[in-house]
């Protein structure tokens, strides 16, 4: 039924999830245990790929919000890269790129990470 | 109708006969035809007329008198033994009468009678004992036809017609009558043996019926037993003393009751022989099944018990039951039906999420001794596992049983109430016997457990129906709650053309408009929107109104508003939960629009040429900074509107409405939609968005998401129309 899925991948500097499918209120709840999950286990850095990510609802954008003070605290950060157009334009709308880090691809988030570059 | 009136009393007069008739009829032909006998009509000089007279009149007689022991018996319905009692002192006292009657004296010689008293000695001896016989088949015949059906009642008509027929075909061989039916071959006695042989098979045939003795209790069929034994009896001697009482008595002569008889009438002797014949015949059938009936009674007792219980049940599912009578019902019926000595039932504690089972209901034993037998929570976890019963015919050899030193927990029972999902509970049954549970058993608690399961659940879907239409009730008062939070009416304001609308997809919704009339014709208006649906979302929503309605009267400017906002609805929204609105003062009178966008769909405005576009100031969403960047980033967006021009403010209900493809509405057909109604006034221009956005849905009657619209549309200074309206950022 759900068409959606999360795949973890490590990275020496950071963990990526690589999210596909219809982020929404019913699939909303696999992401979140997926980033509690690297939180638990010290995996402070994330970068969330959604080349494959077709929709987002609000619901789904909540996910983000739910664990960004946490992992900051810690001096982690969750950024985000390879959106579609039309999924970064939801993101746009609701001024996440003024809080997040949303780029254009992996390399560019894995070197925000190396520097050690934070967002405002 | 004087006519029908003397016919019905005709008629009624008539039945009043009819009623009397054999008891008036019976002494009358008897005492008629005696006296005639007795002045001497039979002698030899008697005539074929006077004797087929005399003849037709006996029968006629004790017609009356089946007729008459037939309506006196039949009035009364006696239980078994009762029959049994009535049959024993009928036969004694009718065997005293005959006994009586036989001492009339008088005697035959050479078959003739010696003196005239011999005719009535035999008519009163012939009617006593066929009395006696006609009141045991009528009596008996109650306990043949118990449980009556067509076919044992046509049986049992059949062996009275054809008894009464061969007794008739007996005529020929009387001894009046022989000298005229001296046929060859003696045939005239041919019918009279064909048809006792059919009277014999179908006495047989229902002496067999015997259904009353399985309803009797062990005392009762004890008591049946004797009573059985003493009929046989004393009917064994009736016949014998009736064939041989003058040779016992006296040597000398060899005259026996049955001679008296014979001479009276053939048919009258062969229906009483027949009869007896019966009387006998039935008793001891009823005895040899009572003999072996005596060990099947504790089963069907046992199973009526069962019934019992049943129905008990079927009580219980008619009215609302409460679970602790119900499991007391469950562990309760085992015992009483005979089937178990104790009886306990385990539920799992859902609330408490322990895994030991709570025992909610015991039979014969304290609930907490049972843990001194066995281990409950074993046998009930293994069985939640399996959904498989658990018997343990000897609790020495299970190591989750420890016998107990009274001997009363021998062999243990355990069986799931089971739905098609879950085990409900386990019933448990022991015995003071090592294996005691035999295949019947296991299936009749079977049978039990089933049943409790059923109303078991029954209870419960009622008590999750009920629950379900509290919350139902109580949504429904949320939702008019919410209703009352919206505005109920657009105000009225000079220049100025409102229309609104909001519809949740669910009972209660997280989207909000409002509209408050401020000093001088100034006006703010919101659309927002919460994340997420339902009641969570509704409740943010209230805290929106009731910062709207507070705030924006005394600080109206856009920036100022929504930072104050963001703070206040920043210390109570969850990590995840955000809202977007879109906030702006207009003047009535100027046009003059100040417009923020805290995260939420674009505004779209429309100029009277119908130029539409989206108004994209940058702002965060209320909620995802709760410092100083939300403020920093919040653009105020300064919009001179021209006369007629259209402002649309909506929810991103609007744009992410799908379509049977799954496509979404999205912002271009909004435009699209807003550019060709925007010559309508507001109410024209939301009716055309909402009946769009309603078409491209299509069969996706329900909205996924909770849909705004406001519409503002300006028509003032109309003298400066024409041109695009200016915005300008600040």
């Amino acid at each position: 039924m759900s068409n959606f899925s999360v795949a973890f991948r490590d990275s020496d500097i950071a963990t990526i999830l690589t999210v596909c499918g219809e982020l929404d209120a019913h699939t909303a709840p696999e992401l979140e245990s997926a980033i509690k999950k690297c939180v638990d286990e010290g995996k402070i850095h994330l970068i969330v790929e959604g080349n494959g990510l077709e929709y987002i609802s609000s619901a789904g954008l909540g996910v983000f919000m739910a664990y960004i003070e946490e992992i900051r605290a810690l001096n982690g950060d969750i950024k985000i890269c390879a959106l579609k157009p039309k999924v970064f334009g939801v993101f746009d709308l609701l001024g996440f790129p003024r809080i997040y880090h949303i780029v254009e691809t992996e390399e560019e988030a894995l070197s925000l990470f190396n520097q050690g570059i934070q967002p405002v | 109708m004087p006519n029908i009136h003397s016919k019905t009393a005709l008629l009624s007069v008539f039945k009043r006969f009819w009623r009397w008739l054999p008891f008036i009829g019976f002494p009358l032909l008897f005492i008629g035809t005696t006296v005639f006998a007795f002045l001497g009509g039979l002698d030899e000089s008697s005539t074929l007329f006077q004797k087929i007279t005399h003849h037709a009149a006996l029968i006629l007689c004790f017609l009356c008198l089946w007729v008459a022991v037939a309506r006196l018996v039949r009035n009364s319905r006696p239980t078994p033994i009762q029959t049994f009692w009535q049959t024993i002192l009928a036969i004694l006292g009718g065997s005293f009468a005959a006994f009586l009657a036989f001492q009339i004296p008088g005697d035959f010689i050479d078959s003739n009678p010696a003196a005239s008293i011999v005719h009535v000695k035999s008519a009163l001896l012939s009617a006593v004992l066929a009395g006696l016989s006609f009141f045991i088949v009528h009596r008996l015949g109650l306990l043949v036809r118990f449980r009556r059906t067509r076919r044992s009642e046509r049986n049992w008509r059949f062996m009275i017609i054809l008894i009464g027929v061969a007794s008739l075909s007996s005529i020929p061989t009387h001894h009046q009558f022989e000298p005229y039916f001296d046929w060859p071959f003696g045939i005239a006695v041919y019918p009279f043996v064909a048809l006792s042989l059919a009277s014999v098979i179908f006495i047989l045939m229902n002496s067999v019926r015997l259904a009353w003795i399985v309803r009797l209790s062990l005392r009762e069929k004890r008591a049946a037993i004797g009573l059985g034994i003493a009929i046989v009896a004393l009917l064994v001697s009736l016949l014998v003393a009736m064939a041989n009482y003058g040779s016992l008595v006296s040597s000398t002569t060899a005259t026996v009751p049955n001679v008296f008889l014979h001479f009276f009438s053939y048919p009258l002797f062969a229906a009483t022989s027949f009869f007896f014949l019966f009387g006998l015949i039935y008793a001891l059938t009823s005895l040899l099944s009572l003999i072996f009936h005596l060990p099947t009674t504790g089963d069907y007792r046992r199973s009526t018990d069962e019934m019992a219980a049943m129905q008990t049940l079927a009580g219980l599912l008619r009215e609302v039951v409460e679970s602790e009578k119900l499991y007391q019902w469950a562990v309760s019926t085992p015992v009483e039906s005979g089937h178990a000595n104790m009886a306990w039932l385990t539920v799992q504690n859902l609330d408490s999420g322990s895994l030991t089972p709570d025992i909610v209901a015991s039979c014969n034993i304290e609930s907490d001794r049972i843990a001194e037998l066995c281990d409950v929570t074993a046998i009930h976890n293994s069985i939640v596992q399996t959904r498989e019963p658990v018997l343990i015919q000897d609790t020495l050899i299970d190591a989750r049983t420890r016998k107990s030193k009274s001997g009363k927990f021998e062999s243990l029972l355990a069986i799931p109430l089971t739905t098609r999902t879950e085990v409900l509970a386990v019933l448990f049954a022991s015995r003071d016997v090592i294996h005691a549970f035999e295949g019947e058993d296991i299936e009749t608690i079977g049978v039990f457990a089933s049943q409790a399961t059923l109303v078991l659940e029954n209870a419960r879907l009622l008590e999750a129906k009920i629950e379900r239409e509290r919350l139902a009730n109580e949504l429904a008062i949320a939702r008019d709650v919410q209703q009352r939070l919206l505005p109920q009416s657009m105000p009225e304001l000079p220049n100025l053309n409102l229309a609104a609308s909001s519809v949740a997809a669910h009972e209660v919704g997280g989207d909000y408009f409002d509209i408050l009339e401020l000093d001088e014709g100034e006006l703010a208006f919101i659309v927002a929107d919460v994340s997420g649906k339902g009641t969570s979302a509704a409740f943010y929503m209230a805290e929106m109104q009731g910062i709207f309605q507070a705030v924006a009267r005394i600080e109206s400017a856009p920036d100022i508003f929504l930072g104050y906002t963001n703070r206040a609805l920043g210390e109570s929204l969850e990590k995840n939960i955000f809202v977007t609105a879109v906030y702006g003062t207009l003047n009535s009178h100027s046009g003059r629009v100040s417009l923020a966008r805290a995260g939420h769909t674009p505004a779209v405005l429309v100029d009277a040429d119908g130029n539409a576009k989206l108004l994209h100031s940058e702002g965060l969403g209320i909620g995802l900074d709760r410092g100083e960047l939300f403020g920093d980033v919040l653009e105020v967006e300064h919009i001179q509107l021209r006369p007629d021009d259209l402002l649309v403010l909506y929810t991103d209900g609007v744009i992410e409405s799908r379509n049977n493809e799954g496509e979404e509405f999205g912002y271009d057909r909004l435009l699209q939609t807003v550019q060709g109604a925007h010559n309508e006034d507001a109410q024209g221009v939301h009716d055309a968005i909402r009946q769009t956005v309603d078409e491209f849905a299509g069969t996706n009657e329900r909205y996924d998401d909770d849909l705004t619209l406001l519409i503002i549309k300006w028509h003032g200074r109309k003298t400066l129309s024409g041109g695009t309206a200016q915005t300008s950022l600040s």
